[in-house]
């Protein structure tokens, strides 16, 4: 809202002058009025100095940003109230001549179809001679950045900017009837509006129709046909009140907004119609460019009654946290256009107070404490600490369980990504084909986010691809977030994607590209931060390579469960997001509910171990496509409880192995807690090792 | 002057030079005022022997090349030592740079979240995660934002083209990507008696067109006190001593009235800008403030929809931009900077 300090005067005359003439006293400091008014809760975003004839007081307009809630300081008066009450100052209304409201039908035939949409139409005539607009008007309405057009039209919006009320102008002799019915479309109904756009209507749209069609969209925009141009002798000037959610509606169903749907879908002032009719004649008068004809025609089928809330002094300085003098506060809200009556309360001091038309935000007594506090000053609340009335609440499990995984990849040497919650839907398919399992958003920005990410894989791929395109060899990224699947609904996931270096160049040699090994050792290494162990099994997964994806179950607290997929991305996908080179990019995607650090809370340290442990090694030779867990697994069966450990030391095939077959170096470990064992202890579990491994996979010892 | 004395002044003379040697090349220049075949004084010491007594030439001989053996044998240990003080056995250039062991960085936001967080934590606030698909009773209406509520511009917003299951057990399907973590507090009060202390930070969306400043994902955390007899007051108290904590303890706060349909006062909180020091640049826009957090007092419409008793509880509410923050503390330039994931930005931070 663009306000002309100039203009505002004529609100605030000086309170020693007793002719309420202009006077430069109150608003003389225009920095000091921009400061108070942002200090108010109106923003003061510019103050653009204006050009003024010698002598005269400093002139600026104020560009202010009025928040959703306060419809009537889209106004010069609006404005000026908080003015005059910032400075205790009483808020002249501008001159009105006696004005003639006629209730009957004189001058045009006047239906309200749909009172709930139109509470209030009035509407009134005059005679004009079309024109341009005298000087001081044009440069009022330039100020607030109004475009002049003619003198009719001028002046509906000079009386817009200045009270609040949106105005429209028909040429009288355009309306068929003279009628004004204010309807619904009817199907099929069309207009073109004053933007030369025509546009269908449907039964949704509220019009203000003559007897045959209709002639505008109600509180947004007038038709073309009924505008007044230069050969219009005499104007129907409508002023009335629409039901702010219509007109909302219809302002977004037809992307049509303007001065009037944005003061209307924000609540006009059902009192301000006839005053503001009255205003625009005598404006038309004053300027030279006509007169009135007829009485004002006022359709207000039903006035609501005033809002009336009752105040209590104690409330105030139970919210606030400050008492605020009682004197301060009936002048304040009495200035604010309230009306304040005291009252015996049982609670103490209170007002009853009536909520004018124009203050629609105003319902309950929080509103009016909002009212006090902002003239009384935010600034001068004192700072204070509210007192802890429960103890502290123990930290959440997913915090725990956040921080563990971050600690543990981070440690990897993974670096935390946050990606975007919505993909490209390829990007999604093509790592999660289930087109009914997509969550697409109604109205995405573009197409590149055109559905909720199913996994979070696709925006840290397209992230580990950012990378690898600026310089960067190896990457190494995770991600904790959620996935949207239609099936599943919003389920916390951890990812990782790994390319490049496994072991970084380094003067001394032993270099090493990364390989799904390393892969899933992060993932069993963030497992065993959680108390738990990873098992890998062969699996296929779109965009995987196959022979070289893993499903991961996670062994935790004696529970198994599905934690996710790990494996290399299939090379072609990744060129085709834009990958250069030939480094395999490896990912995992996991399950962050499976993840808990529960079983640290019933911890019990086992003993150190007192005895020393015996290691044997153990060289088997076997089928090539038997899974190294197969042969863990016969060995941990075989072994007996004094097997402490097995690791695979070497893995062997060429010369001196058959063909199709492979050497396996195995470190067994040994362990009593109550005793240091015998060779032959050892000997016999060993003995009972490998004839299992005889039996169950062919072994052959070397 | 006798030869005798001269060959007992050389050997004075000498031991003093060697205990001085430092160097290989302090030894080189021992040795060649020494032992050097024309100038060094055991050469010069054996040309004045043929001026000496003919009956004490025998001694002194022997006494000469007895000095030159012994400082021969002196230099070549004192060389020796030398050589492997400056190379022990199994020496390596340790100037050389060690092998990386490289680790990873937390994103900066979540550096951030969890500053924010562990201040509250410390003020007894518990912390809380919410879904990001939202039901519209929970983003909007619950916040008294009714449908068509002109306030819905002020937060733009993402639709699902059909419902999904929402969070929790009984939840209504979700049809929206939450603009707040406001829902949350909704969810926790619908389920918890006053009081209410919780803060919900959370990835919230906006359809806003992105650029410097704007993006349509961004990171939130919201904060909520709930209970008998709680003030403005003590939201400006506990806002003022969060953000002196955050940033600098000498931050100056300021709050301005505002409008947010969820709370009844509404404030904008403002500090002393972080770039000119509330001296007036271009980010501030000359006013030397930053807006850096909306609040109030929760509107009794919530407490109503939550079942609280707005006459006995009052409560206050924040809301915070951890990207604006971010862009604040740490001078990004561009919010878009934090979800391309470039680790040339994401090294820069503490572990």
């Amino acid at each position: 809202m663009r306000v002309l300090v100039s203009w505002l005067r004529e609100f605030i005359p000086a309170p020693d002058d007793p002719d309420g003439g202009s006077s430069a006293d109150l608003l003389a400091d225009i920095d000091a009025l921009a400061a108070g008014l942002t200090m108010r809760g109106f923003e003061v975003g510019a103050v653009e100095p204006r050009p003024v004839a010698g002598g005269s007081a400093p002139d600026a307009v104020l560009d202010i940003e009025v928040t959703t809630n306060r419809p009537d300081c889209l106004s010069v008066r609006g404005i000026a109230r908080e003015v005059g009450t910032m400075y205790g100052a009483d808020v002249r209304m501008p001159d009105l001549a006696a004005t003639e409201v006629s209730t009957g039908d004189h001058a045009f035939a006047l239906t309200i179809d749909d009172p709930d949409l139109c509470r209030r139409y009035v509407g009134a005539l005059a005679d004009v001679e079309v024109g341009p607009s005298p000087r001081w008007l044009t440069d009022r309405l330039e100020a607030a950045g109004i475009r002049p057009i003619n003198n009719v039209v001028d002046v509906t919006n000079y009386v817009m900017i200045e009270l609040g009320h949106p105005l429209h102008a028909f040429d009288h002799a355009r309306l068929a009837g003279p009628a004004i019915v204010v309807r619904r479309a009817a199907p099929g109904e069309r207009i073109r509006t004053l933007d030369g756009v025509e546009r269908p209507l449907d039964s949704a749209v509220l019009t203000i129709a003559d007897a045959e069609r209709p002639q505008a969209v109600a509180g947004i925009m007038g038709g073309a046909d009924a505008e007044v141009s230069a050969g219009t002798r005499t104007i129907l000037l409508e002023a009335a009140w629409f039901n702010p959610i219509s007109v909302r509606r219809t302002s977004k169903r037809l992307t049509l907004a303007t001065d009037a749907s944005f003061r209307f879908e924000r609540g006009a002032d059902v009192s301000a119609p006839v005053t503001a009719i009255a205003r625009a004649r005598r404006l038309l008068v004053e300027i030279g460019a006509g007169q009135p004809r007829g009485a004002i025609v006022d359709g207000y089928p039903a006035p609501p009654d005033p809002i009336v809330v009752r105040l209590r002094h104690r409330r105030i300085g139970h919210l606030l946290g400050q008492d605020v003098d009682s004197g301060f506060v009936a002048p304040t809200l009495t200035r604010l256009g309230f009306t304040v009556e005291p009252q015996t309360d049982p609670d103490g001091l209170a007002w009853q107070v009536t909520t004018p038309s124009f203050r629609v935000d105003v319902r309950r007594e929080e509103d009016l404490i909002e009212e006090v506090a902002r003239h009384h000053g935010y600034d001068r609340l004192p700072e204070t600490f509210p007192a802890l009335t429960q103890p502290p609440p123990a930290e959440a499990g997913w915090r725990r369980r956040d921080r563990t995984a971050r600690q543990v990849l981070t440690g990897c040497g993974f670096s935390e990504a946050i990606t975007y919650g919505f993909v490209e839907r390829a990007a999604a398919l093509a790592l999660h084909p289930d087109e009914a399992d997509l969550v697409p958003l109604a109205n995405p920005l573009s197409e590149k986010g055109a559905v909720l990410r199913p996994s979070l894989l696709p925006g840290l791929v397209d992230s580990l691809i950012h990378n690898r395109r600026r310089e960067r060899q190896d990457i190494r990224l995770f991600e904790l977030g959620s996935r949207f699947r239609q099936r599943e609904g919003e389920t916390p996931a951890l990812a990782l994607a790994l390319t490049g270096a496994a072991v970084g160049r380094h003067w001394s040699g032993g270099d090493r590209k990364a390989d799904l090994f390393d892969l899933t050792g992060v993932v069993t290494r963030l497992c065993a931060g959680f108390g738990g162990t990873a098992a890998f099994a062969p699996a296929t997964a779109e965009a995987l390579v196959p022979g070289r994806t893993a499903r991961v179950t996670l062994t935790l607290g004696g529970v198994t469960t599905d934690l996710g997929l790990a494996g290399q991305l299939d090379p072609a996908l990744a060129r085709r997001r834009g990958l250069p080179g030939s480094d395999p990019v490896h990912v995992a995607e996991l399950d962050l509910r499976a993840l808990s650090l529960q079983v640290f809370d019933h911890l019990r340290a086992a003993p150190v171990p007192r005895h020393p442990s015996v290691t044997r090694d153990l060289s088997i030779e076997v089928d090539d496509a038997l899974p190294a867990a197969q042969v863990r697994g016969t060995i941990r069966a075989a072994g007996g409880a004094t097997l402490a450990g097995i690791s695979e030391v070497d893995r062997y095939q060429g010369k001196g192995v058959a063909s199709g077959a492979v050497s396996l170096s195995l470190r067994l470990i040994f362990r009593a807690a109550d005793r240091t064992l015998t060779d032959s202890e050892v000997r016999t579990a060993t003995d009972r090792i490998v004839s299992a491994l005889e039996q169950a996979h062919h072994a052959k010892l070397r | 002057m006798t030869a005798q004395t001269d060959i007992d002044t050389i050997r004075h003379a000498f031991q003093a030079d060697l205990a001085a040697v430092e160097t290989a090349h302090d030894l080189q220049t021992v040795r060649d005022r020494y032992l050097g075949r024309k100038q060094g004084a055991i050469a010069a010491l054996m040309q004045s022997l043929a001026g000496a007594r003919p009956s004490e030439r025998p001694a002194l001989g022997k006494g000469a090349n007895t000095l030159k053996r012994e400082i021969d044998q002196a230099i070549g240990a004192r060389g020796a030592a030398l050589a492997s003080a400056a190379r022990p056995a199994g020496a390596v250039d340790v100037t050389l740079p060690g092998r990386d062991l490289p680790f990873g960085r937390r994103h900066p936001l979540t550096l951030i979240r969890e500053q924010v967080e562990s201040i509250f934590e410390a003020m007894g606030f518990e912390i809380l995660q919410g879904p990001q698909v939202e039901d519209d009773y929970h983003n909007f209406e619950a916040l008294n934002m009714p449908p068509d509520h002109p306030a819905r511009d002020m937060q733009d917003t993402f639709y699902l083209d059909g419902p999904m299951p929402g969070g929790g057990a009984a939840a209504a399907p979700a049809t929206l990507l939450r603009t707040h973590t406001s829902g949350m507090q909704i969810r926790y009060m619908e389920s918890h008696e006053p009081p209410v202390r919780i803060i919900a930070p959370g990835l919230v969306y906006r359809r806003d067109t992105p650029d410097l400043t704007h993006s349509p994902m961004f990171m939130q955390v919201e904060g909520l006190l709930v209970g008998e007899g709680i003030t403005m007051a003590d939201l400006k108290g506990t806002l003022v001593s969060f953000l002196q904590t955050f940033f600098d303890p000498g931050t100056r706060v300021m709050f301005r009235p505002s409008f947010f349909p969820y709370t009844e006062p509404s404030a904008e909180v403002f500090i002393n800008c972080v770039f000119c020091d509330g001296s007036g640049c271009a980010v501030c826009k000359q006013t030397g403030w930053l807006e850096i957090l909306g609040c109030g007092m929760v509107h009794p419409a919530v407490f109503e929809a939550v079942g609280y008793d707005p006459e006995r509880y009052t409560g206050w509410a924040f809301g915070l931009g951890i990207d604006r923050v971010a862009l604040l503390k740490y001078r990004v330039e561009d919010i878009r900077l934090f979800y391309d994931n470039d680790l040339r930005l994401l090294e820069q931070f503490p572990l």
